[in-house]
C-alpha cells in the first residue's frame, strides 16, 4: 500500500525577503524623480471649460438683446456690480467687511445670484482700480469662475443639440474693461 | 608564577560574514517614491518661476502652454528672461513711459516687435502671453505691460499662477 504523501512541515522556518533588488530600483528611481518633480506648480488663469460652455461663452455675442455684466474693484468702496440687460442697468454694491477689506464672500453670493438671473452671460468685465494688486484680482477671478456651492447650477440653452446644461461655471471669461481708459 | 598582565587579543572572527538590514532603508525609500510620484508633474510645459516674482496663488487648475514669457518683478520687466526695463519700488520710470499715453512702454513695445518679427514658433505668431508677475504689483503696472503687448499684437494674455486656495 502506497503511502500518502505528507509535505514535511518546518515548525519556526524563516523565509527572508531579498530586498536588494527592490533597494536597487529604487536607489536608481529616487533621483530621477527628484530632478524631475516640479515642487512650485506654475498654473495659469485661462478658460478650460466644457465644450458646450465654451460655444456658450462665443454665442454670447451673438445674442440679440445682449447683457453684460459688469465688476468694478475699489478698495475704499469695495465691489460694485453692474448689469445691463434690455437697455436698464442694474446696479449692485458689495461693499468693504468690518476689517475694510475686500468682501470675498460677499462678492460670491452675489455673483451667484447675477448669474441665476442671467445664465446665459459668461463673461464678466473687470474694471479694477489702478491700487488694486495683481494677488486681489486673481482672487476676484477665482471668486467668479466657478459656483464654490455644488448644489447651485446654472442651466443655459446648448444651441447645438437645444437642450437644457447645468454648470457650475459662473463668469469664466473676464475682461478687463479698462485697460485701454 | 607572577600574575603578569594579560595582554588583550580580539577573538578573531574567522570567516564569519553579516548581514545589513536594509528593511528599514527600503522603507524610507518607499516614502520618498510616493512623494516624489505625487509631486510628479505631467505638465507638457515646464515654468520655472524667475527668482524675484512672487506668483499668487489661485484655484485654477490648468497647466502652462508653450507661450511668449514675460516675467514682471518689482524691479525688473523681462521678455524670455531678457531684461527689458527696471522698475522702482514696482513702478515704472516716467522716462520708460510714453509722453503721449500713459499706459504705453516703448522699450517694452520695441521689444515684443523684434521678438514677433523673428520667431518661428507659431505659439508666438498667435499672440499668446504668459505673465509671470509679482502678486504684490499694482494694477496701475500691470495694465502698462498688458496694454503695451496688446498693441504688440499680444492680446491672448495668461496669468501664470500657483497652486493653492488663493489665500
Amino acid at each position: 500500500m502506497r503511502g500518502k504523501f505528507k509535505p514535511r512541515i518546518h515548525g519556526s522556518a524563516e523565509v527572508e525577503l531579498d530586498l536588494a533588488p527592490l533597494l536597487a530600483v529604487m536607489v536608481k528611481l529616487v533621483p530621477v524623480l527628484l530632478i524631475s518633480s516640479a515642487f512650485v506648480q506654475v498654473m495659469m488663469v485661462e478658460t478650460d471649460l466644457p465644450q458646450v460652455v465654451k460655444e456658450a461663452i462665443q454665442n454670447q455675442d451673438n445674442l440679440p438683446k445682449k447683457t453684460t455684466v459688469g465688476l468694478e474693484v475699489s478698495r475704499a468702496e469695495g465691489f460694485k456690480i453692474t448689469t445691463l440687460k434690455d437697455g436698464q442697468t442694474f446696479a449692485q454694491a458689495v461693499p468693504v467687511n468690518a476689517a475694510k477689506e475686500l468682501d470675498y464672500v460677499g462678492l460670491h453670493k452675489a455673483l451667484q445670484k447675477v448669474k441665476t438671473d442671467n445664465p446665459e452671460v459668461f463673461r464678466i468685465e473687470l474694471s479694477p482700480e489702478p491700487s488694486i494688486t495683481q494677488k486681489e484680482i486673481v482672487k476676484v477671478m477665482d471668486e467668479a469662475r466657478k459656483s464654490r456651492n455644488k448644489d447651485v447650477k446654472f442651466i443655459f440653452v446648448d444651441s447645438k443639440k437645444n437642450e437644457e446644461v447645468q454648470t457650475d461655471f459662473m463668469f469664466p471669461d473676464v475682461v478687463f474693461a479698462n485697460m485701454m481708459e | 608564577m607572577g600574575y603578569g598582565r594579560r595582554r588583550f587579543e580580539r577573538k578573531g572572527l574567522g570567516n564569519a560574514t553579516f548581514g545589513l538590514n536594509i528593511t528599514s532603508m527600503t522603507d524610507m525609500f518607499t516614502i520618498m517614491l510616493v512623494f516624489l510620484l505625487q509631486t510628479f508633474s505631467t505638465s507638457d510645459v515646464q515654468i520655472i518661476p524667475e527668482k524675484d516674482v512672487r506668483l499668487p496663488t489661485s484655484t485654477v487648475e490648468n497647466n502652462p502652454v508653450q507661450t511668449l514669457k514675460i516675467s514682471l518683478s518689482k524691479t525688473e520687466l523681462k521678455v524670455e528672461g531678457k531684461l527689458v526695463t527696471k522698475l522702482k519700488n514696482g513702478y515704472f520710470e516716467k522716462s520708460d513711459i510714453d509722453p503721449n499715453d500713459k499706459n504705453f512702454l516703448p522699450a517694452f513695445f520695441a521689444e515684443l516687435e523684434t521678438t514677433l518679427k523673428n520667431t518661428k514658433f507659431d505659439f508666438v505668431k498667435d499672440g499668446k502671453i504668459l505673465l509671470q508677475a509679482d502678486s504684490s504689483l499694482s494694477y496701475e503696472t500691470l495694465r502698462r505691460v498688458m496694454y503695451t503687448s496688446s498693441m504688440a499684437g499680444f492680446p491672448k494674455l495668461k496669468i501664470a499662477t500657483v497652486m493653492g486656495d488663493g489665500n
